[in-house]
């Protein structure tokens, strides 16, 4: 009997006003888009009228998965979630977060590749989904809590294998800097004062379904095997950090920091990662560490070991058992997160004296982890951060809170980086009390606003990454160049796009990268080594068309874009080559939809244009050129005055970035004066309706 | 006939099966280590009566499992049911980690003084144990579809005989039988024909396939079985194993 | 073969394996009965066949001239140059490796790697090296940089300008963790 092969057939629609319950048929109607983001983006084109405000019950928020979630695809873990965004000033816009965890999989497995929630009870409840069984219930009784015993409280409910994504006290109180998290450590920034808007307090899910495989089963065995056999370490880096015995290449900067010596020191008993050979599948675990990377050597001996999403081998988050942090704070001994969850403690301050890798540093993000990950609180990749020392050590905060407000904080704890002050700071955004907890909760672009700072005096500032509608830089310049600038001007949030950087950071020398960059995207011009940046050519547009377009595929697939694509591999008998038709390859054989490479890109490209029509739609606007895609002045300064595409900077040109736009919108086939897309690329695409309803407001060039 | 006559007719019919044609006493028998006495009702049953299986080889090799190194992917329980059932799907895997994944075997009300990703970081990977005699889900079975699948002697399901009653499902111990709903079968680890897809899956070396050893007595039960064991096998346990 | 043998197994422990180290292995299991002059000739031939006729198994030699081997099956070029190195001139390897990073990713070298395996400097001996190379004229083209958290890093100055090499190891130890 043949099943539907990936998607497993309906989409759960909750309607929380009227408490109506339905399905929808995936693959009638939105096969064309795959899943992720492309199911979110659809739904809001459709359905969410323009002028709609984050916290309308008439915004809608979809957690959306692909056919490959819940599969054995390595690295599916991923959930899209799609709504208006809250922090996107000055007008809210469409945007995606995304969180990992278990979450997809078992959406999957309880037969839903996606849930559009909409409306707004008319008290807090919880979403129940057990399988077929769907229920909103209750949680009067939940709210006020934080997201770990509202996450033991439902799995006491639903039993110990349901995936609880939750809210904390900051979604909530609706505070845009939110979070909804799932399996501990998982988070989707942005979204949690849109649940918090609509009392959904979390939705738990538990599923003992299937996800079927279409193609033959020993040929997916096949492709998996290929596609391990490829993978390097976190974000896709290929080399080791130091010398290693199989190793012909290895750079500092790598994420693979596996060696003989370094060990999971608070496993019991600890366990050595060794040399981990890339032709051992059996050790792909051990090659990241991301603790150690980021909070230094000194991580080792807290390690307990990796954690991560279902299906994912590579275990990008580490588990940390630091006692001292729980005897001086009062705070768990164990802490998990990856990447800007680990800093999360240690930005708001300056570098410690004993160095941001130092014991001080750790025991900083221990406490941040521990109470941002229970209120909810999101950091907008450490902007949040950011304009807070900025804030404060430029007198600003002291001058905007009233005199008793400003004395209630500890000023003297936070200028001796004393971790215990982030108990006084964060619960107070958590809660919006008082101004200052209030106003940073916000985003950047309202507290620029309500506190009348003009954008200018960020953007004009490199140090504070700022780029632009509230939201920082997301790998720009500092990572590819004009290819990472493109990139960045194309999102209502930050661009949360990491195909570039993978490639850019993954530690083969130059020459081997520009080789494998030729065959990709047609020239070894494509790829410039790091600060030594040249001048814009065709072959740098194709990339960032390509870098956007698969971010797009593996929100929408569920693949992790964080690890994504493939196409540079550990294996010098390859030439390092990865294969860049993996997503193809497991879309097809796992869906019985045949695509080529080519061929789903040209979905994912259907996707992304209509996340772009639906940021001129709601702008209003077709000059996207100069009203959206703009380029912060900070990116064409060097602090040290140095020319740019000389050898020691990183920063651009303005016109050689406005050529690189041109070359851009050209190679998307879009209007090169307004940067809108045009009627035939709408059309070629599927998307001839969106372009009528465009037209009608006079949105196309 | 009496009792034990009739127990000696069952065990010179197992002999003969082997080749060994001289009486033996029960003890020396149960003495013989790997003695194939594999489907005794396949020898030709004594007319009017139903001799059960009995499984006394030893399976030669079981999966083991580090607590200690489990990394929580669940790729073990992905390549169990996608590379042989082409499938995903953990609730039907024969190897069995999402229960306790995030609290431990405890349960979710060993909270953060449990194991798992909520607790201590440790995750028990549930492994079939190839239980030596007596095999509760093969006892259980009232059609005596578990069997044992040369060459690695794995306790398997014979789907041609699983009628779908879901007895073996309560008689596990460790609650490690599976069932397929779309085929309306149960059913277990049966090693992979000798390289588990587990093992090969792990990217963590948190599984490994060794020389089977008994590990019944060694690792606590999760529940009570509750299975009821045909009749006509009680029976025939009582006759071997009646003094 | 057993001397095929010998140095694979002795490249899956990350080791070299000199002839006088094969020599002494092969007698030790009995394979080989005397240590004389003609033998040792012998072997040197032996050794050469040995590489020939096995693709994985290679010969690299130090700068004063005696061959050491290797399976490629195990170790690469990159690490049996290290280790042999290491031993002979550990001065001359440390400038290599910075000049090899300086040219080919390119960038700086942390002055710690060195500290770690397969290097395994002692804190003196990195000391003596760096002072021996502010002094020798062949390796004045090896400059360092300091990042803004303090960390050393050295790079050579054939192939990476100062603003350059300084930018380069300000990204590899702050930049690329600031941007996560």
């Amino acid at each position: 009997m043949a099943k539907i092969g990936g998607w497993v057939g309906k989409v759960l629609r909750v309607d929380l006003s009227t408490g109506k319950i339905s399905t929808e048929n995936t693959i009638e109607k939105y096969k064309d888009y795959l899943g992720g983001t492309g199911i979110g983006y659809k739904v809001i084109w459709d359905e969410v009228p323009i002028g709609t405000k984050p916290f309308d019950p008439a915004n809608k928020i979809i957690f959306s998965v692909g056919p490959l979630a819940g599969t054995g695809a390595p690295c599916n873990g991923r959930t899209a979630v799609t709504t208006l965004w809250p922090t996107c000033w000055p007008k809210p816009l469409v945007a995606s977060g995304h969180m990992g965890g278990s979450f997809a999989a078992e959406l999957k497995y309880a037969g839903y590749d996606g849930i559009v929630i909409e409306g707004k009870a008319d008290h807090p409840v919880w979403l129940s989904i057990i399988d077929g069984q769907v229920q909103i219930k209750d949680a009067r009784h939940l709210w006020g809590q934080g997201i770990r015993r509202t996450t033991i409280e439902i799995a006491q409910q639903l039993g110990p294998e349901a995936s609880v994504a939750a809210i904390g006290q900051a979604g909530e109180n609706l505070v845009p800097m939110s979070v909804v998290i799932n399996s501990f450590s998982h988070s989707a920034g942005g979204v949690g004062a849109i649940m918090g808007s609509k009392n959904l307090k979390a939705i738990g899910v538990h599923g003992t379904g299937s996800v079927y495989i279409t193609g033959n089963k020993e040929e997916w065995e096949k492709i998996i095997k290929l596609h391990l056999s490829l993978l390097g370490a976190n974000n896709q880096h290929v080399v080791p950090n130091k010398p290693q015995p199989w190793a012909e290449y290895y750079h500092p900067g790598s994420r693979w920091v596996a060696s003989s010596g370094r060990k999971w020191g608070a496993a019991d008993p600890a366990i050595d990662t060794g040399a981990c050979d890339p032709h051992n599948l059996h050790r792909i675990a051990y090659r990241t560490n991301s603790a150690a990377y980021f909070l230094g050597a000194d991580a080792w001996q807290y390690t307990v070991r990796g954690n991560g999403c279902s299906s994912c081998p590579i275990r990008c988050h580490t588990m940390l058992k630091v006692p001292s942090a729980a005897s001086k704070y009062g705070i768990s001994e164990i802490g998990q997160n990856t990447c800007m969850g680990l800093l999360f403690g240690r930005v708001f301050f300056k570098p410690p004296p004993d160095g941001p890798r130092g014991q001080a540093a750790i025991e900083a993000c221990m406490v941040g982890m521990s109470l941002a990950d229970d209120l909810g609180i999101w950091c907008n990749y450490g902007q949040l951060q950011r304009d807070f020392v900025r804030l404060y050590y430029n007198g600003t905060i002291k001058s905007k809170l009233d005199e008793k407000e400003f004395k209630s904080y500890s000023w003297d704890k936070y200028e001796k980086d004393d971790p215990s002050f982030l108990f006084e700071l964060l619960p107070r955004i958590a809660y919006k009390e008082g101004e200052l907890g209030t106003v940073l909760g916000l985003g950047t672009g309202y507290i620029l606003q309500g506190w009348s700072i003009p954008e200018e005096e960020w953007t004009k500032d490199y140090k504070l990454w700022y780029w632009k509608m509230g939201h920082p830089k997301h790998h720009a310049n500092e990572d590819a160049g004009q290819c990472g600038v493109i990139i960045n001007t194309q999102y209502n949030r930050d661009a949360q796009c990491h195909s570039h950087p993978n490639f850019t950071r993954n530690g083969l020398p130059i020459d081997v990268q520009k080789r494998l960059a030729a065959e990709i995207w047609g020239s070894p011009d494509a790829v410039d080594a790091v600060s030594a940046y040249t001048p814009m050519n065709i072959y740098k547009a194709k990339m960032a068309k390509w870098s956007l377009l698969r971010k797009e595929l593996h929100d929408s697939l569920s693949l992790c874009n964080w690890m994504g694509p493939w196409v540079a591999s550990p294996l010098k008998e390859r030439g390092y080559r990865g294969d860049d038709s993996i997503e193809s390859l497991l879309y097809s054989l796992a869906t019985g939809d045949k695509k080529s490479r080519q061929e789903l890109d040209q979905v994912a490209e259907r996707i992304f244009l209509l996340h772009r029509a639906l940021t001129i739609r709601d702008m209003g606007t077709k000059e996207m050129r100069t009203r959206h895609d703009t380029i912060p002045e900070w990116v064409f300064k060097d602090p040290s005055g140095k020319a740019p595409y000389t050898k020691g900077t990183i920063h651009m040109d303005k016109e050689d970035m406005n050529m690189a736009m041109d070359m851009y919108y050209e190679e998307m086939a879009w209007d090169k004066k307004t940067g809108t897309p045009t009627v035939t690329t709408y059309q070629k695409l599927g998307l001839g309706k969106v372009a009528d309803e465009l037209s009608k407001k006079g949105l196309l060039p | 006939m009496t009792h034990q006559d009739e127990k000696h007719e069952i065990l010179e019919l197992a002999l003969n099966f082997v080749g060994l044609n001289h009486p033996f006493s029960r003890r020396e028998f149960l003495l013989i280590s790997g003695v194939t006495v594999v489907g005794i009702s396949a020898l030709g049953a004594k007319p009017g009566k139903k001799i059960p299986l009995i499984i006394m080889d030893k399976a030669e090799g079981i999966v083991i499992a580090d607590p200690t190194k489990c990394v929580g992917c669940r790729r073990c329980e992905l390549a169990c049911t996608e590379f042989n059932d082409g499938k995903a799907s953990p609730t039907m895997a024969r190897i069995k980690v999402n229960r306790n994944l995030n609290f431990g075997p405890k349960g979710v009300y060993a909270g953060r003084r449990g194991q798992g990703n909520w607790g201590n970081g440790l995750i028990t990977q549930d492994c079939c144990k190839q239980c030596p005699h007596p095999v509760p889900c093969a006892n259980s079975c009232p059609n005596d579809a578990i069997v044992v699948q040369p060459p690695t002697n794995a306790r398997v399901v014979d789907a041609k005989k699983c009628i779908g009653c879901k007895m073996c499902q309560k008689a596990c111990p460790w609650e490690m039988m599976s069932f397929d709903s779309d085929m309306n079968k149960a059913t277990k680890c049966f090693l992979c024909n000798g390289t588990p897809k587990c093992v090969e899956a792990c990217p963590a070396e948190a599984l490994n396939y060794v020389a089977w050893r008994d590990v019944t007595d060694k690792i606590p039960p999760r529940v009570i079985p509750t299975a009821v064991i045909p009749p006509d096998k009680v029976a025939a346990c009582i006759q071997c194993h009646k003094k | 073969m057993a001397v095929a043998r010998i140095i694979r197994e002795r490249s899956e422990t990350g080791r070299l394996a000199q002839p006088k180290e094969i020599l002494a292995e092969l007698i030790d299991q009995g394979l080989l009965k005397s240590e004389d002059g003609d033998e040792r000739y012998h072997f040197e031939t032996v050794l050469k066949e040995v590489v020939e006729k096995n693709e994985d198994i290679k010969e690299i030699s130090g700068s004063d001239g005696i061959p050491c081997y290797y399976s490629a099956l195990s170790l690469s070029e990159t690490y049996a140059r290290i280790l042999i190195q290491k031993k002979e001139n550990p001065l001359s390897l440390m400038a290599e490796i910075v000049r090899e990073n300086s040219s080919i990713y390119p960038r700086p070298v942390p002055l710690d790697i060195f500290k770690e395996s397969p290097f395994d400097f002692t804190q003196d001996e990195l000391l003596v090296c760096l002072r021996k190379m502010a002094e020798q004229r062949e390796y004045q083209d090896i400059a360092q940089t300091i990042t803004s958290i303090g960390t050393t890093f050295l790079y050579s100055t054939q192939h990476l300008e100062p603003d350059y090499a300084s930018s380069l190891a300000e990204w590899v130890d702050v930049g690329q963790v600031n941007n996560p």
